[in-house]
């Protein structure tokens, strides 16, 4: 870069001279700006909170489910399943396309594109790729069952009441 | 006027044709000059050029399926916004406003099939002006940018629809959005945050409505009004529409030369005095700005080819598919009346639930593979249409309906459109409950 004395733009020695790098300068300037907006848009139109369901909910005392029960929730997505003194919350989204699957005979079934599930919820038919997730289900210190969507746990893993 | 009196008297007589003078600066064209002057001087009609190919006038080639598009676009913006002041947007009183459309307000169950009908006619003109421009060869250099543009036109239509889809909030809204929003969760990476940010929650409900509701009437139709702009800008800028070279070489069927010297008016006067002030115009220049710019434009002025008059030819050409349009809309809405289910309930999904017929055949294809029907093979198509004509560069067959020289081409262009339909027919036809095979007879 040379000193103002010099009005005609000069080549420095690898090519640049001072109008070309204050276009990169701004061009940088500019493009950057530009990112910076898509991104913060992105960031304003994904809520940091929501307004339906929330995820963690009570579903009431073990008594409410005798043992056998194969209880759908159908306003929650998941399904209260008891076995013996073992309690377990299966999703009822199918994995598919997000319909919600209904108990079966044989486990459940989705009426939206034909998934079917055997009552642990793998998979037997149908286009779902996936089983049904179960959730974690915990004992609350009230003595209600507290239902975490948030946490999927291994199918199998009951709760033991 | 006004320069020759300064007595109140006389500019109250002139009144009227003052103010008709000052909007309306020419005449009723009445000679060649004219023509080009009403063209070019009118705001509504600056953006067609001045002379129009005859080739680009012929039914038969065009089919006029651009022009239908456009226009059913114009009635769904008048009758949706029309409808606008009668929804909400809000779970709990979205349906109410619906029945309130059939019972209470004026002409209201009519809008509401007018801008149904429209919107599911609007997909099917979108789709049909593409197979034209296909199969007449029009996407080929020089109008490769504009198919480009054209096939995101037909994108954005679909994601309108698919966006006012959920407004009703009944059944087939609820489940056809959240096959739909799953639909796009399976794209790789991204899929899931796609959801998120398209619903604003996990599930569809209030802030899915409002936001589909946004996009809906504010962010795609601004889109779509940009798109069309520069889509109709680009038909000029790349010389008209497509037409075979012979064409060009035909004899010119207008030799007469223009009679710019007995026109009554050059385009800036304002009033016949002044018009007859004007210095004479020489007959060999060109005038207007576009002859300042170069590049592949129709010839104004009087260059002989077979080229005719906007005014009154392409005009009437329009205000014809204008017109039909309309009435087809209007017919069709008074007897049929658009479809609404029971309001949501998000316990039951309907079985089986369906997507709008457009999207039957993606349905069908999601029931193969969520992952290859949903997102993989659209993704594919709607790239191969992107590319072809950057791929097909061979300037030969162009402005003629199937011709020899394309076979290939139109043959595989074919294929994909006979494949998507037959899809949408198993779709629509075959499938019941838990989307097994159905026979419907």
């Amino acid at each position: 870069m040379k000193s103002k004395e010099k009005p005609m733009i000069e080549e420095s020695a690898d090519g640049m001279t001072r109008r070309r790098l204050l276009s990169w300068l701004s061009g940088f300037g500019l493009f950057g700006s530009f990112i910076i907006t898509v991104f913060s848009n992105l960031i304003f139109i994904k809520p940091r909170a929501t307004y339906g369901q929330p995820n963690r909910f009570s579903i009431g005392k073990p008594e409410d489910f005798p043992p056998g029960a194969r209880v759908s929730l159908d306003e929650r997505r998941v399904c209260i399943v008891r076995d013996g003194d073992k309690i377990a919350a299966i999703s009822t989204t199918c994995t598919h396309l997000g319909c919600i699957v209904s108990v079966s005979e044989t486990g459940f079934a989705c009426p939206c594109h034909g998934s079917r599930y055997d009552q642990d919820g793998n998979v037997t038919g149908g286009p779902a790729p996936r089983a049904l997730p179960w959730y974690q289900a915990r004992l609350a210190p009230n003595g209600e069952i507290e239902v975490d969507k948030d946490t999927e746990i291994e199918a199998g893993s009951y709760l033991r009441v | 006027m006004s320069t020759q009196t300064s007595s109140p008297w006389k500019s109250l007589i002139g009144l009227p044709e003052n103010i008709w003078r000052s909007i309306f600066r020419n005449p009723l064209p009445s000679s060649d000059l004219g023509r080009v002057s009403t063209s070019f001087t009118n705001f509504f009609l600056h953006l067609h050029p001045v002379k129009v190919h005859r080739h680009s006038l012929k039914a038969t080639f065009t089919l006029g399926l651009g022009l239908v598009s456009f226009f059913l676009f114009f009635i769904l913006v008048v009758t949706g916004i029309l409808l606008m002041f009668y929804y909400v947007p809000s779970t709990s009183q979205a349906y109410d406003r619906m029945l309130d459309l059939r019972g209470t307000v004026a002409f209201g169950i009519f809008l509401r099939n007018m801008h149904r009908w429209a919107a599911h006619g609007m997909v099917a003109a979108v789709f049909l002006h593409m197979c034209r421009v296909f199969l007449t060869g029009s996407y080929k250099p020089p109008r490769e940018f504009n198919w480009v543009l054209g096939v995101f036109l037909l994108l954005v239509t679909l994601f309108m629809s698919f966006t006012g889809y959920l407004l009703p909030w009944d059944q087939l809204a609820f489940w056809a959005i959240t096959v739909g929003t799953s639909i796009a969760s399976y794209a790789p990476l991204v899929g899931k945050q796609m959801k998120f940010i398209l619903l604003g929650d996990t599930t569809v409900g209030q802030e899915a409505l409002l936001r589909f509701y946004v996009l809906h009437v504010a962010v795609l139709p601004a889109l779509m009004g940009l798109l069309i702009a520069i889509h109709f800008w680009r038909i000029r800028k790349d010389g008209g529409l497509s037409r075979p070279e012979e064409e060009d070489a035909l004899p010119p069927d207008n030799p007469t030369q223009v009679e710019v010297l007995q026109g009554p008016a050059v385009v800036m006067a304002t009033s016949p005095a002044a018009a007859a002030a004007a210095a004479p115009l020489i007959p060999k220049r060109h005038y207007g700005i576009q002859g300042l710019v170069r590049g592949p434009f129709t010839k104004i002025g009087n260059v002989p080819d077979r080229s005719v008059f906007a005014w009154p030819n392409l005009f009437m050409a329009e205000l014809v598919v204008f017109l039909v349009t309309v009435s087809g809309v209007l017919l069709v809405s008074l007897f049929f009346n658009a479809p609404l289910e029971e309001p949501v309930n998000v316990m039951h999904p309907p079985n089986p639930a369906k997507a709008p017929w457009y999207f039957l055949g993606l349905q069908e294809q999601v029931s193969y593979s969520a992952f290859w029907g949903g997102v993989g093979i659209p993704t594919i198509e709607v790239l191969l249409l992107l590319l072809a004509p950057y791929f097909d560069r061979k300037i030969a067959g162009v402005g003629r309906w199937f011709a020899r020289e394309r076979l290939l081409a139109n043959f595989l262009f074919l294929t994909f459109v006979i494949v998507n339909v037959v899809l949408i027919v198993i779709g629509t036809f075959f499938r019941g409950p838990n989307w097994e095979f159905v026979s419907p007879w």
